[in-house]
């Protein structure tokens, strides 16, 4: 019979030893919430050592169903079903949080670039199903409001046999690697944020608020004409067909759409090229291993 | 531009921008993404100047004040590149409030734009909050 891994909060967890042997999982609290991804879920960690490369077929494929299952439930229909669409709608929506967005989208990004033929390393399908166990428990709370799931720690999947010192070097390998890749997405990501890992968004946001309203009362004081805001608000509520075809506004209108769009595809192929010399230096270490 | 330069002039944009969504009193996501974005892809500060401009000991000590003087100071096209990403993210949400409207009216007067060009300024701006924003995305 397998083990279940989860307590609700009135039961004690239990200390265990690190490791889950082939008759245990560390997904059965999930049963309760959503068989499919359940299913899904233990199905990834049977294979993470024996087949790496379905173990992450098979958590982007829980991944996707969450997704699906969460737009259904909080979001209007029209949402594109793609997962790196969905999972964008749902973290600009404030669904997802962006700590569980991020491992969602690394579980995307694995599962696709396994899909299309990238080998995936033991130590990289054992991190996303880690991630995979931490979203399991944050989903369950959202599908089904007012459960409290208390996660035990993960135990890693034990190998079929034991490891030899080759292999165990390897893994370590790319176990840097991989926390490398991570460092480096997480700069990515920070850059492109409004605020820094270190401020205090509510202290700086009230700060600000402070400061606009005392500036405002200054200007207001002053006599000081505000801009015309039935202009911004026409602005705001036509539609671009009718602002690029307004003889004022169409040429200039048109130039910024050309410009911004040829930056922005700059941006968005710099992102992309990145994403693929992190695949190749993954690739590059299991092919040295398999060359040696 | 020396990295110092590029990284005072990063912390404006954030400055700016984040006053901006402040003022709009609900943050939306859209607001947080196409912040970073505009700053690389239209202003084209590199990752680590973005991330740099951000770190305490450059934003922490400036207020809106400071942020007001240092965009007058700007040359023109670079000023009102600030003021149309401003407005961009004002317009990512699709709402416009009252301290939206004075923190657009304060930077417009600091750069001493005409009407004419704030007005394209805005233009410009709700066409590239157009393209941040994907379609059928919420605000």
């Amino acid at each position: 019979m397998l083990r279940e891994r989860t307590r609700y909060c009135l039961h004690a967890t239990t200390s265990r030893s690190a490791g889950v042997s082939k008759q245990e999982t560390n997904f059965q609290f999930l049963e309760r919430f959503d068989k499919r991804v359940a299913q899904l879920a233990k199905q990834a960690e049977k294979y993470v050592h024996t087949d790496p490369d379905s173990c992450m077929f098979k958590l982007r494929l829980m991944v996707e169903t969450m997704a699906k299952k969460l737009t259904n439930l909080q979001m209007r229909s029209d949402i594109s079903q793609d997962l790196g669409s969905m999972l964008g709608a749902l973290e600009r929506g404030g669904i997802v949080p962006r700590r569980q967005a991020d491992s969602m989208h690394a579980i995307r990004r694995d599962g696709n670039a396994a899909v299309h033929g990238s080998p995936t390393p033991v130590p990289t399908a054992m991190r996303r199903l880690h991630e995979a166990y931490k979203i399991s428990g944050w989903f369950c709370k959202v599908i089904k409001r007012g459960s409290k799931v208390n996660l035990n720690e993960f135990a890693p999947p034990e190998p079929p046999a034991p490891l030899d010192q080759a292999t165990k070097s390897l893994h370590g390998k790319i176990d840097e690697l991989e926390e490398s890749i991570e460092q480096r997405r997480l700069a990515t990501r920070e850059s492109l944020l409004m605020f820094g890992p270190q401020e205090n968004v509510k202290d700086v946001t009230r700060r600000i608020i402070e400061e606009l309203k005392a500036l405002d009362n200054v200007a207001a004081a002053a006599g000081e004409p505000i801009i015309d805001a039935d202009f911004v608000a026409l602005v705001m509520a036509m539609d671009l067909e009718q602002i690029e075809e307004d003889p004022r506004h169409g040429g200039d209108s048109r130039q910024a759409r050309r410009e911004a769009e040829q930056q922005l595809d700059f941006i968005k192929q710099h992102l992309a090229e990145r994403e693929k010399v992190f695949l190749a230096e993954r690739t590059f270490l299991i092919e040295q291993r398999n060359e040696s | 531009m020396q990295e110092s330069e590029q990284i005072q002039l990063a912390t404006l944009w954030f400055l700016s921008a984040r006053a901006m969504a402040v003022a709009g009193e609900e943050m939306a996501a859209v607001q947080e993404a196409a912040t970073g974005l505009y700053a690389q892809a239209i202003l084209g500060f590199e990752e680590s100047v973005c991330r740099k401009a951000k770190d305490v000991e450059h934003i922490d000590n400036k207020t809106l004040i400071d942020c007001l003087s240092g965009v007058r100071q700007l040359p023109r096209e670079l000023a009102e590149k600030i003021l149309t990403g401003v407005m961009m993210i004002s317009y990512a949400d699709r709402k416009m409030k009252p301290l939206e409207v004075r923190w657009a009216s304060m930077l417009a007067s600091a750069i001493e734009v005409s009407p004419d060009d704030f007005q394209r300024c805005c233009v410009n701006a709700r066409v590239i909050a157009s393209m941040l924003r994907p379609h059928g995305a919420p605000a």
